[in-house]
């Protein structure tokens, strides 16, 4: 009885789950949530007679989990930089012909040869996002160096990011070494850090940091600059630092899933997104530093200009690039972490 | 007899087996496997992920969590059972009370979470209206510890006892609460000796449907708790996660899966019934 | 309730009904909705009956297995379930060409809510004299009737009452029906979870504030339909 009611209703919601079919080509993108301007899509709907299915997510693995099995549905991806030889390695992404892609010029140079992707066969820049500590300018003197966010008088006034690449990278940097160390020492000096550091904080926070640092329930955070230019642009008196010691740079990159059905299409797309104009929309929309030197020209000037996306050459050059890290420093990290987070 | 009670537990049997404990067979066969070199999992087939766990930190995790749960699942039978017990009373209204009960759970359950934060933070609506009162001089810490947890999780599975409890408790022989009157007993006395052990089945119901989600509860401990503890849910969660150490999280949750279990049948043997 | 207000305050912040008019003109939000509506109408629809049919069937005479398993499945993280099922699923699917969609999801669903609804069912049969069926059998009825007849009325709040709980744990899930989820079938909390995450934000609220007067509305009407 209950059989004959299950099929039915399954078959009935398939049914309406499939009733919106039109014959256009179909594009099923997955990207960051707030990572587009609003209508990109759209124009590149009209530009050339395709139909975007857009989703979004919020952290890499919950990309990856959905994009692991090969038959997720997704055509295209924008993975961290780090993620995206993981995925090559388990045969999730299709070549890129640069042939296809003519507007890859464009691309800023110093993202035209990445570590991560040499020739650039699997992968395309789009944005970078870096780590740096947003502060109340009431803080005096202002901070300027990781080692700053050790100070007590930020008891219980200040949060640390809830990410452990992030954290145990900052404490690596307050120690003077890279933050992709893979030395035991090393390691376990940045978990002694955290763990002294640890009673001064309020909480490890992301994005919920942005909140209380406009509304004064904290003075400093560790916190991404795109978050922190939100929350400067809510409130005048929040600042942003590069720290002094260094800090990890994470670029993501557009990836062409192996199962999609429409590569053609899907280089097209991301062709579209290298556009100038295209790109420089995005970066205005998202808050965030674009790969793509043509859009950065016609950027607006205070935009442009802002130090904490567009930060000058010398800031630029203390910033490190974050790496794919083998398995057993990986698990020594998540051990550290776990660590950290019980102690 | 038993060929309708066969018709009737063949369907549980089938949607069980396909798509629960085959799915369960998968993720045992991964605690065993390794790592893959990017996540994912390939062989050689190991212990290692088991051996792992004997570590005094994963010990003391789990003894966290089980004293949180213990006390949020306290905490929701002391509110939850007057508050059934009311739904039971409420005579031709019921379905309408329960439903009103329900409307708040609805909403998601990170909104409620959040609602939480904005509530208890230092900035909140909760140590605002204090210090006007001019109850208190500097904000009270209530958020990012575990009482937040508590209350987070108290306040997000309060339905899961009110509705078994009120299951059975809407089943109550009024009449016998009329004898006890009769006799004497005072309404504390009806209650204690009449009413709680006629509704052990639901408390009993309520009590696991809210100590086990709670035990693995990941998201309340991580946004009520600042992230700045562990408990065994936000491990797994890493584990499946930003570590994508899948062997290692399938053996954690296994583990926890084992114990909870193990405690419900000596739970269950103890009052020489079956489990359900 | 104090639960209501709670998600009403952080919408009174904002002063105007900007937030409402956003919240429901944003297609991915009204799709999202209307996903978790359908997942959790049908899953709640066959868990249900599943779910009774096998607390009844318990409650006759216990299965060890059957029991033991319906705790297990009670007693897994979700992120197990979530997981362990987005294996089952793609090893299926290199048999079969489909995807992950709603399907995925409602066969999710169904899977752990059967367990809360036999819980539920099988507390409030506790309660039920097993000596009335047995009058009825003698009175000539058979197994069947003696059940619809005697029992089923018997148990009838049990079973709403497990119905509600199920429609709860079907429509607020968010862990399982993201990693089961297809590229077309995401649901109200996996979008309001990603608008929740980058901050505060009066649309979640006008959300929640919207569902609480949808669903208090047919509350309220079918109160009034049953008494009227």
């Amino acid at each position: 009885m209950n059989r004959r009611y299950f099929l039915s209703s399954a078959l009935a919601v398939t049914g309406f789950a499939g009733c919106s079919r039109d014959s256009r080509p179909r594009l099923n993108i997955f990207n960051w949530s707030a990572y587009i301007a609003p209508d990109t899509v759209p124009k590149f709907e009209a530009v050339f007679g395709a139909r975007v299915r857009y989703g979004t997510y919020e952290s890499n693995e919950e990309m990856l989990a959905r994009v692991m099995g090969g038959n997720s549905g997704w055509d295209i991806a924008f993975p961290t930089s780090y993620i995206v030889k993981p995925m090559l390695a388990n045969s999730l992404l299709a070549p890129i012909h640069r042939n296809l892609l003519p507007n890859l010029s464009q691309l800023e140079p110093r993202f035209g040869r990445p570590d991560w992707d040499p020739n650039l066969n699997w992968s395309v820049p789009y944005m970078v996002t870096a780590a740096g500590i947003a502060y109340n300018r009431r803080l005096d003197p202002l901070p300027k160096a990781w080692s700053d966010m050790w100070n007590p008088r930020l008891r219980g006034r200040m949060t640390m990011l809830d990410d452990p690449f992030d954290t145990i990278g900052a404490c690596l940097k307050k120690l003077g070494c890279s933050v992709n160390a893979i030395d035991p020492t090393q390691l376990y000096g940045a978990r002694a850090e955290a763990i002294r550091q640890k009673p001064l904080l309020r909480a490890y926070l992301n994005a919920e940091a942005r909140d209380q640092l406009v509304s004064g329930d904290i003075l400093a955070a560790h916190m991404w600059n795109t978050t922190a230019q939100q929350a400067m642009d809510s409130a005048p008196n929040i600042g942003f630092v590069y720290p002094a010691e260094g800090y990890a740079v994470y670029p993501d990159a557009c990836v062409i899933l192996r199962e999609s059905k429409h590569q053609k299409l899907a280089h097209e797309f991301i062709n579209f997104l290298l556009r100038p104009d295209i790109a420089a929309a995005n970066a205005l929309t998202a808050r965030t530093t674009t790969t793509n030197a043509g859009a950065r020209k016609i950027l607006p000037p205070n935009f442009r200009d802002n130090p904490t996306l567009y930060p000058g050459p010398e800031i630029v050059a203390r910033g490190e690039w974050a790496v794919t890290l083998d398995p057993a420093t990986q698990r020594l990290r998540d051990r550290i972490w776990t660590e950290i987070k019980a102690a | 007899m038993n060929r309708l009670r066969a018709w009737f537990l063949a369907p549980s049997w089938i949607v069980i087996v396909i798509l629960f404990l085959t799915p369960l067979a998968i993720i045992l066969g991964y605690s065993f496997l390794t790592r893959g070199v990017y996540g994912g999992i390939t062989s050689p087939w190991t212990v290692e992920s088991y051996q792992r766990l004997v570590d005094p930190i994963y010990l003391a995790i789990l003894w966290r969590s089980f004293w949180i749960a213990g006390v949020s699942t306290a905490l929701c039978l002391l509110l939850g059972f007057p508050l059934a017990l009311f739904i039971s009373r409420a005579g031709r209204h019921k379905n309408f009370y329960l439903g009103l009960v329900m409307l708040p759970f609805w909403t998601s359950f990170l909104v409620r979470t959040y609602a939480w934060m904005f509530l208890l933070r230092d900035t909140g609506l909760l140590n605002t209206v204090l210090e006007k009162l001019g109850l208190i001089r500097s904000p009270l810490p209530l958020l990012y510890n575990d009482g937040a947890v508590i209350l987070g999780l108290v306040y997000g599975y309060l339905p899961f006892t009110v509705l078994p409890l009120y299951a059975t408790l809407e089943r109550l022989d009024r009449t016998l609460l009329e004898a006890a009157a009769d006799l004497g007993a005072k309404p504390w006395a009806t209650l204690a000796h009449i009413t709680i052990p006629l509704s052990s089945p639901g408390i009993r119901a309520g009590a696991i449907l809210v100590f086990i989600p709670c035990l693995g509860a990941y998201l309340t401990p991580d946004l009520l708790g600042g992230g700045k503890s562990v408990m065994i849910g936000n491990l797994i969660q890493n584990q499946f996660t930003t570590a994508r150490d899948w062997p290692f999280g399938s053996a954690v949750s296994l583990v926890l899966m084992a114990i909870v279990m193990l405690l419900l049948f000596v739970i269950a043997r103890g009052e020489g019934e079956s489990l359900l | 309730m104090f639960s209501f207000n709670a998600s009403r305050f952080t919408v009174w912040q904002g002063f105007s009904l900007h937030w409402y008019s956003a919240a429901l003109h944003d297609s991915q939000l009204t799709d999202a909705a209307l996903n978790s509506l359908i997942i959790a109408i049908v899953a709640t629809f066959v868990s249900t009956i599943v779910g009774t049919l096998c607390a009844y069937g318990l409650w006759k005479r216990n299965s060890r297995p059957l029991g033991g398993s319906l705790y297990l499945s009670l007693v897994t993280p979700e992120i197990v379930a979530g997981i362990a099922l987005l294996a089952f699923y793609q090893w299926i699917f290199r048999f079969l060409r489909v995807q992950l969609g709603m399907y995925t999801v409602i066969l999710a669903h169904v899977s752990f809510c059967i367990a809360y609804v036999v819980i539920v069912v099988i507390a409030r049969l506790r309660t039920v004299d097993a000596t009335l069926e047995e009058a009825a059998l003698d009175l000539g009825a058979n197994e069947w009737q003696a059940f619809r007849y005697v029992t089923l009325p018997a148990i009838l709040p049990g079973i709403i009452a497990a119905a509600l709980l199920a429609f709860t744990v079907s429509f607020d899930d968010y862990v399982i029906t993201s990693l089961v989820a297809g590229v077309d079938s995401e649901t109200l909390p996996m979008v309001i979870y990603a608008i929740a995450r980058r901050g505060v934000n009066p649309v979640v609220n006008a959300i929640s504030a919207l569902i609480v007067v949808g669903f208090g509305s047919l509350v309220l009407v079918s109160e009034r339909l049953r008494t009227a």
